[in-house]
């Protein structure tokens, strides 16, 4: 149906995840609405889950302190991704910083961990034409216990 | 250098009448893609229509989400709905994802309509702000909201101490 009115509020965010060399994992996000305009970027290292640095950067936002924000997400490095973090981000650096750069960070995670999966399905494809995914699933959990939290597949 | 992987989503906030909006989520990526519609009527902020549709799901994990979008029916955005949604949407037989997906479509329309208020705010007690980190060259805001006007919008118990905006306002 083709609305005939015009939209009051929309949010756009998008996230994309970046292989560099064979321990590094770069994954940048962005986040734009009518109240906000904010972006980060994160450096992750591979396999250990260890966030290395992180860029938290508010563009557009609603009062004179949020920008205070930006410094509450260096807290996270050092942070390891594990079945914990979305809690952890959202109760340590959510209330105290920014709830939306809090939920982008959790996306950008959430997309790490599922580049990882897309990436070894499509090698395990490759060498199998019938592979069975459920058991490849399963496989991968086992081998990144840690990233089945995060991925949220289901 | 080159992108491995990416997740794009927007989510629209339409007001279709007084009282009336439309929410559209739209999310994916290489994996899983989903559209979510919800049809919310103040003054109790219930759903009144809602549809999941499942676009991608190169695992095939996700079970099919049309019983989980009917007991969305009645819903009420506002105080509980994160454990409602969760239960009815989530959990062994639903989706998590999409549960959180809801939840954030349901929230959407809490920024929609606070739009025009925190435009009102600005405009009452805000202040001109330049920070080094707001871009080299091009600044985004030209008002934001002053220390007064957050003292009185901190004073409202769902703000107070939620973020670093209203943190430690005496």
């Amino acid at each position: 149906m083709i609305s005939t009115t015009m939209p009051i509020y929309r949010r756009m965010k998008s996230c994309g995840v970046q292989n560099q060399g064979l321990n590094k994992r770069i994954i940048s996000g962005v986040l734009e609405d009518e109240l906000y305009a904010m972006q980060c970027e994160i450096m992750v290292d591979w396999p250990t889950l260890t966030i290395e640095s992180i860029q938290a950067r508010l563009k557009r936002f609603t009062t004179v302190r949020c920008i205070l924000a930006e410094k509450v997400f260096l807290r996270s490095e050092g942070w390891k991704i594990d079945s914990q973090i979305e809690g952890r981000i959202k109760k340590e650096l959510g209330r105290n910083g920014c709830r939306h750069m809090a939920a982008l960070m959790i996306d950008c995670l959430r997309s790490l961990a599922r580049s990882e999966l897309a990436n070894s399905l499509r090698c395990a494809m490759e060498s199998t034409s019938d592979l069975d995914k459920a058991g490849f699933i399963e496989d991968f959990f086992k081998s990144y216990p840690d990233l089945k939290g995060i991925a949220k597949i289901r | 250098m080159i992108l491995d992987f990416q997740t794009n989503s927007l989510t629209t906030v339409n007001q279709s009448g007084p009282g009336v909006w439309e929410i559209e989520l739209n999310s994916g990526d290489n994996l899983f893609e989903v559209s979510i519609f919800l049809e919310i009527k103040a003054p109790t902020l219930d759903i009144r229509r809602s549809e999941i549709i499942l676009k991608r799901d190169v695992l095939g994990v996700i079970p099919d989400m049309s019983s989980a979008a009917a007991k969305l029916i009645g819903v009420r955005v506002g105080p509980g709905m994160t454990k409602i949604v969760r239960e009815l949407v989530g959990g062994e037989n639903g989706s998590n994802w999409i549960a959180d997906l809801v939840l954030e479509a349901m929230e959407m329309l809490v920024n929609a309509i606070t739009v025009p208020e925190l435009g009102k705010a600005a405009e009452k007690g805000g202040e001109q702000i330049r920070v080094s980190s707001d871009g080299p060259r091009i600044f985004l805001n030209d008002v934001v909201i002053g220390p007064e006007m957050i003292k009185v919008l901190g004073a409202n118990p769902r703000l107070k101490d939620s973020c670093a905006a209203f943190q430690n306002i005496e």
